[in-house]
């Protein structure tokens, strides 16, 4: 999977477990703690949503790989790259 | 036996909301428990549920219009032994509907949130920043209907739709603006200054070493699918709730010059939301149900704040309230209390620090727990069990 659609799909992602958030507005490398006020529950829906969407295992101790866009999308990468 | 239904109060910094949709018509039955009729708030958008089996008979409201608490919005059927439906109502300070909800609310039964939100009923449904954009475009709701109802509109569906629609269809912008953040503001600031100027507050801390419960929830999570993990949040609230529940003097409201406890402990739990403003909707029985149940419940409460969808069982049911920072938050949180409710736990950050332990300094995981009660009813000494009740159930995670 391409890089640009594994963003694609985060933002979609991101836009299902957070739908007050402008999906336009995501700067890909700033935490979205720091741009949305991310709280622990938000970033454990979007471990959850990931896990699910992308048949990947996200371990309790891989959240901060989640923190913001561009980690995120080279998280999924790995993952689906030791799934093939 | 036909009665008078009137918007309740959903929380002390509510005076008035916009009646945006009736989701049953006159003649259509209803259960105790089922949504029927939606409000806009400067919480977001809460289905109201009906406090007990009926019928409607005649709606008094039409969409679109402001209503004050307290306001009859429809006459209902219900059977003679049933109770009026008046919801749980705390009477607003400065509210001309003050009397009439305060009148009605010692008949009050506890409303019910089993039921889950109605199906579609032919009205789209916007995330928050769809709403603001359709907003932006002047879209009317009658213009988005044809984009089926079957699911949340967002901000992309909105402008397609606004690309598609003929320009007869564009409904003007409306004329009288309000900015959501500003009314939310002074919402939350009329609610505080009422707390501030009507409870006596008095506030206790102390630091919790959260070693335990770090502990234990760092291997209780390695063992589970992301699906089922907790998050610190939950068991602070479960901890605050079984506290609330065996200690007297902290679960309840004050209403009439007394306290009244409540029997149940219902944990309002403080979301931030994003823009500014908070919201405290109620976990129900949250000092009965076990973590996985609680965890759910939490969940699925902050994914229908973010979805600007809430039901007002939860916003009328709190007894006693927790408030969390979280990991980058400040050390300390001195919390205000939430009107008619008597006391609030604030949980600052978990930071590693220096503490004495076994004599010895070491490093450990620290939670100042602040804890703000109404002196009218409890006072230091009881606060302060409440507080070590609180702490001594954190170091025996299993226990919760």
């Amino acid at each position: 999977m391409e890089p640009t659609e594994i963003q694609a799909k985060l933002l979609e992602l991101l836009t299902r477990i957070a739908p007050d958030i402008d999906p336009r507005s995501v700067v890909t490398d700033q935490d979205f703690r720091d741009q949305f006020d991310f709280d622990s529950m938000d970033g454990l829906h979007f471990a959850v949503a990931v896990s699910e969407a992308f048949g990947i295992p996200v371990a309790d101790t891989d959240y901060g790989r989640l923190a913001n866009l561009r980690s995120a999308v080279e998280f999924v990468q790995a993952g689906l790259s030791r799934k093939a | 036996m036909r009665i008078e239904y009137r918007l309740p109060s959903l929380g002390a910094d509510m005076e008035s909301a916009t009646l945006t949709e009736w989701l049953k018509k006159p003649g259509e039955r209803f259960t105790h428990g089922e949504p029927i009729v939606t409000v806009e708030t400067t919480k977001g958008l809460i289905d109201v549920e009906a406090y007990e089996d009926g019928q409607i008979d005649d709606l008094v409201v039409a969409p679109g219009t402001k209503v004050a608490v307290g306001a009859v919005l429809a006459h209902l059927i219900v059977a003679d032994s049933a109770p009026p439906a008046a919801p749980e109502a705390s009477a607003t300070a400065g509210s001309s509907a003050t009397a009439a909800s305060s009148a009605t609310a010692a008949s009050s039964a506890s409303p019910a949130v089993t039921a889950p939100p109605s199906p579609a009923t032919g009205h789209p449904r916007l995330s928050p920043a769809a709403r603001r954009r359709a907003e932006e475009l002047g879209l009317s709701a009658a213009s988005l209907e044809q984009a089926g109802s079957a699911s949340i509109l967002h901000v992309a569906d909105v402008e397609r739709l606004a690309a598609a629609a003929p320009s007869s269809a564009t409904a003007p912008p409306p004329p009288e603006p309000i900015d959501p953040r500003a009314a939310m503001r002074g919402a939350i600031g009329a609610a505080m200054a009422r707390a501030k100027r009507e409870i006596p507050h008095y506030y206790l801390g102390l630091d919790v070493d959260y070693g335990a419960a770090r502990d234990w929830l760092a291997r209780t999570n390695a063992r589970v699918p992301v699906q089922e993990r907790l998050i610190d949040a939950v068991l602070i609230t479960k901890a605050v709730a079984l506290a609330a529940a065996r200690i007297d003097g902290f679960n309840g409201a004050f209403r009439d010059g007394r306290f009244e406890p409540a029997r149940a402990v219902h944990a309002g739990v403080a979301i931030a939301l994003r823009g500014g403003g908070l919201v405290a909707p109620a976990l129900l029985d949250a000092d009965r149900k076990d973590l996985p149940a609680l965890m759910r419940d939490f969940s699925a409460l902050v994914m229908r704040v973010r979805a600007g969808r809430m039901r007002s069982g939860e916003f009328s049911a709190a007894t006693i309230t927790v408030t969390s920072l979280g990991a980058d938050g400040a050390d300390v949180l001195y919390p205000i209390i939430n009107p008619p409710q008597v006391a609030i736990v604030g949980a600052g950050a978990i930071r590693e620090q220096p503490a004495v332990r076994d004599g010895q300094i070491a490093i450990r995981p620290i939670l100042t727990l602040a804890l703000a009660a109404d002196h009218r009813v409890t006072d230091g000494r009881a606060g302060s069990r409440f507080l070590r009740a609180i702490a001594d159930l954190l170091q025996r995670p299993d226990g919760l």
